[in-house]
């Protein structure tokens, strides 16, 4: 018997009221907004402003792309630019990997759907990130979501693999491949935000931030806020920080299970997922990544089992038994 | 199996429920076109299919049982029964039993309650239906049009006459003691008694109290791997009768706490993984009858082994206080955050929480949180690396 403590127990009576600004967050201060500020992206920027020029054609869209190449903020412009200053109300912001099933996302945009815009607006927007993240079923019923409420309701989808979504909404959709953003770009970028905030930042520790966070611009940005809170940006201030994700935790659980100590593996691992909150499904994207990181002698043997419990956790049905098995079989590798 | 084969043959040789009996055999002799159906409700296992069953044939009808899945949608209804309704019939002379009406409203019943309550409404044959309560709202507009009769759990006195009847036939024995638990744990429901008598008298140490105590979760563990042989394993886990979620459950956390070496450790698991993976497609694809698969899947983690043993919980204690605590409030705070930031929580806390702590712990970035939050933020700066 292990405690389960769901959303619902959390929601109830329980939300911090949190008294710091987003924007105390680079991320957040600096995220374009407008089209024309998103980093790079040119191409598809152009056809974009072109598709809402008369909103009332507008298509719905599908965003893909890896991560913090601008999918979201992408999104967040287009209903500021479509919405004005209703975009608040009319705007619905949903993560697919948040939400508890199909349903809930039914039950949200039946409820924000509910009504024709009243203020003078072509139709309500929903973005729902991380649409790769639900199952072909949840999609299924998706589409009908989307057939449902087209009258009232644009929908933006987002997804990191785009050949995650079923044909049927992929042909809903105007598509767009968002491609990694350039090196050049994103330094660029970091050094007007580093000047900006009158921080000092050496040609090396920004280099360090690029190579470190993989093209990720959100994560460069965050990275660098926390680089700069010990002061210069340096290369040795930036490998003190880059190392306080729990990504790295992640490539800890795959240590210390090939070394045989499964219990503890185990341990660290359920820590990351029940007290974190980590989803079961990137923690297997970041072992997966730890994996290739380690250029372990038996890559291929490593993959296989991660494969196999990854599939199994997919038709099985308790994440944590899974988990459990494929850290205990990683743990035969070596031996 | 003993329900079974013992299943009354005559209306006669049932118990209980007399009155009830009586209003049946009346309700058939009377029964005209345009008779108002019946509806029988009780608890299962007291005899409402068996009595429709028996009723039918000693009044000479064909019998066509429906359950409720095959009352799920209008069309399938119609399919089944129109050419029973109509003038014309190959049948013989038909009667329609539906079982358990009370779970025909599940989701996806497609005007199935209504289609039903059309053909209720203008009766050309006899219709008797079941449930096990009618309480909820559908049953109240099936109501109006049938007449309701009520079936009440059989007392314990009649259970003991007819148990012991079963157990002279079969010439099995059981201590009085246990025959006192299996009716008393039966509460009225015949079915149920004459199962947990069954398994009872045929189980892997029968006649004693022991036996029946194992299909108690704790005990049943530690008497899977204390078993000598399979046979005996494969006994106990049968007598487990439990939810199988529990019971893969039970096994999982009993295993995981035990001292074993990795291969064994690791063997173990990936049975319990294939068993919550069958578990897993059963669920999705509501096919149940697959669940008979699941005890011969768990079956293969038996070894004798006494450094198994049954145990509760599969996490350390501080690690299910930091869940419990801890992680209540990180979880909400990461909701919180990353609605604010636009990300999944899963994607905050693994990149942003870091970087965000390591700001407040460098004092450029302040987070004001409600006072009960302050400390968990604390600790979380104290446990950075």
């Amino acid at each position: 018997m292990y405690i389960t403590i769901t959303n619902s127990d959390l929601l109830v009576g329980f939300e911090p009221r949190v008294h710091m600004l987003a924007s105390g967050m680079w991320v957040e201060k600096y995220r374009p907004q407008t089209l024309s500020e998103v980093v790079n992206q040119t191409e598809i920027i152009g056809s974009l402003e072109a598709l809402i020029k008369d909103p009332t054609d507008m298509p719905h869209l599908l965003f893909s792309g890896s991560a913090g190449v601008g999918k979201t903020t992408t999104a967040l412009c287009i209903a500021r630019q479509i919405l004005g200053e209703y975009v608040r109300d009319y705007t619905l912001e949903l993560n697919a990997s948040d939400e508890r099933g199909i349903g809930m996302v039914r039950e949200k945009v039946k409820k924000f759907s509910r009504y024709a815009g009243m203020a003078d607006v072509p139709f309500k927007i929903i973005i729902l990130d991380e649409a790769d993240e639900m199952t072909a079923d949840a999609q299924t019923a998706l589409r009908r979501i989307i057939e449902d409420t087209a009258r009232y309701c644009r929908f933006i989808l987002i997804a990191n693999n785009i050949s995650k979504i079923i044909d049927p909404i992929q042909s809903r959709c105007a598509t767009f491949k968002f491609t990694s953003i350039p090196q050049d770009d994103v330094i660029n970028h970091l050094e007007s935000i580093a000047k900006k905030e009158k921080v000092k930042a050496d040609k090396k520790g920004i280099q360090a931030i690029y190579d470190y966070s993989e093209g990720d611009l959100r994560h460069a940005i965050n990275l660098l806020q926390a680089t700069a809170s010990l002061g210069a940006v340096t290369e040795e201030h930036v490998r003190a920080s880059a190392g306080l994700t729990k990504t790295t935790d992640v490539d800890e659980v795959l240590k210390i299970a090939l070394a045989g100590k499964i219990t503890d593996a185990r341990e660290k691992m359920i820590e990351l997922i029940k007290v974190y909150g980590m989803s079961e499904s990137d923690f297997l994207k970041y072992l997966n990544s730890a994996v290739f990181k380690s250029k372990h002698e038996k890559l291929s043997d490593i993959l296989e089992v991660i494969a196999k419990y990854d599939y199994r956790i997919l038709v099985g049905a308790n994440p944590e038994i899974q988990l459990s098995a494929l850290l205990a079989e990683l743990g035969k590798i070596e031996s | 199996m003993w329900s079974e084969k013992h299943r009354p043959q005559n209306v006669s040789d049932m118990i209980g429920n007399e009155e009830s009996r009586a209003a049946i055999m009346e309700w058939f002799a009377k029964w005209k076109k345009g008779t108002k159906p019946i509806l029988l409700v009780g608890p299962p296992g007291i005899g409402k299919t068996t009595i429709a069953y028996l009723t039918a044939k000693q009044f000479g009808y064909d019998m066509i049982g429906l359950n409720a899945s095959d009352v799920r949608s209008k069309s399938r209804i119609n399919e089944i029964l129109s050419p029973v309704l109509g003038n014309v019939s190959v049948l013989g002379t038909p009667m329609i039993f539906v079982d358990e009406v009370d779970g025909i409203h599940g989701r996806g019943d497609y005007g199935g309650a209504e289609a039903l309550i059309q053909i209720l409404k203008e009766p050309t044959v006899p219709i008797v239906l079941a449930a096990n309560s009618d309480s909820s709202e559908k049953m109240k507009s099936i109501k109006k049009v049938v007449k309701t009769i009520y079936f009440k759990p059989i007392p314990p006195r009649l259970l003991r006459v007819y148990l012991q009847n079963i157990l002279k036939k079969e010439a099995a024995k059981l201590s009085p003691g246990s025959l006192i638990k299996v009716i008393d744990k039966s509460h009225g429901d015949i079915r149920s008694m004459i199962n947990l008598a069954q398994s009872f008298v045929t189980g892997f140490n029968p006649q004693t109290e022991q036996s029946f105590e194992s299909v108690n979760v704790e005990d049943g563990i530690n008497a899977f791997f204390k078993a000598k042989s399979l046979d005996e394993a494969r006994s106990v886990l049968y007598s487990m009768q439990i939810d199988p979620r529990q019971k893969i459950d039970a096994f999982y956390s009993s295993v995981i706490t035990s001292n074993l070496d990795n291969h064994t450790f690791s063997d173990l698991l990936n049975i319990l993984s294939k068993a919550d993976v069958l578990y897993g497609k059963i669920m999705r694809t509501q096919n149940w009858r697959l669940l008979r698969y699941l005890n011969e899947i768990l079956i293969k983690l038996y070894k004798n082994d006494e450094r198994i043993r049954y145990s509760q919980y599969n996490l350390s204690w501080p690690l299910l206080n930091r869940i419990r605590w801890d992680g209540r409030k990180i979880k909400a705070f990461s909701l919180l955050m990353a609605k604010k930031l636009h990300l999944s929580s899963s994607a905050f806390v693994t990149i942003c929480l870091p970087y965000l702590l390591f700001c407040v712990k460098n004092k450029t970035l302040e987070v004001v949180l409600d006072t009960e939050f302050d400390d968990i933020i604390e600790k979380e700066i104290e446990l950075l690396k």
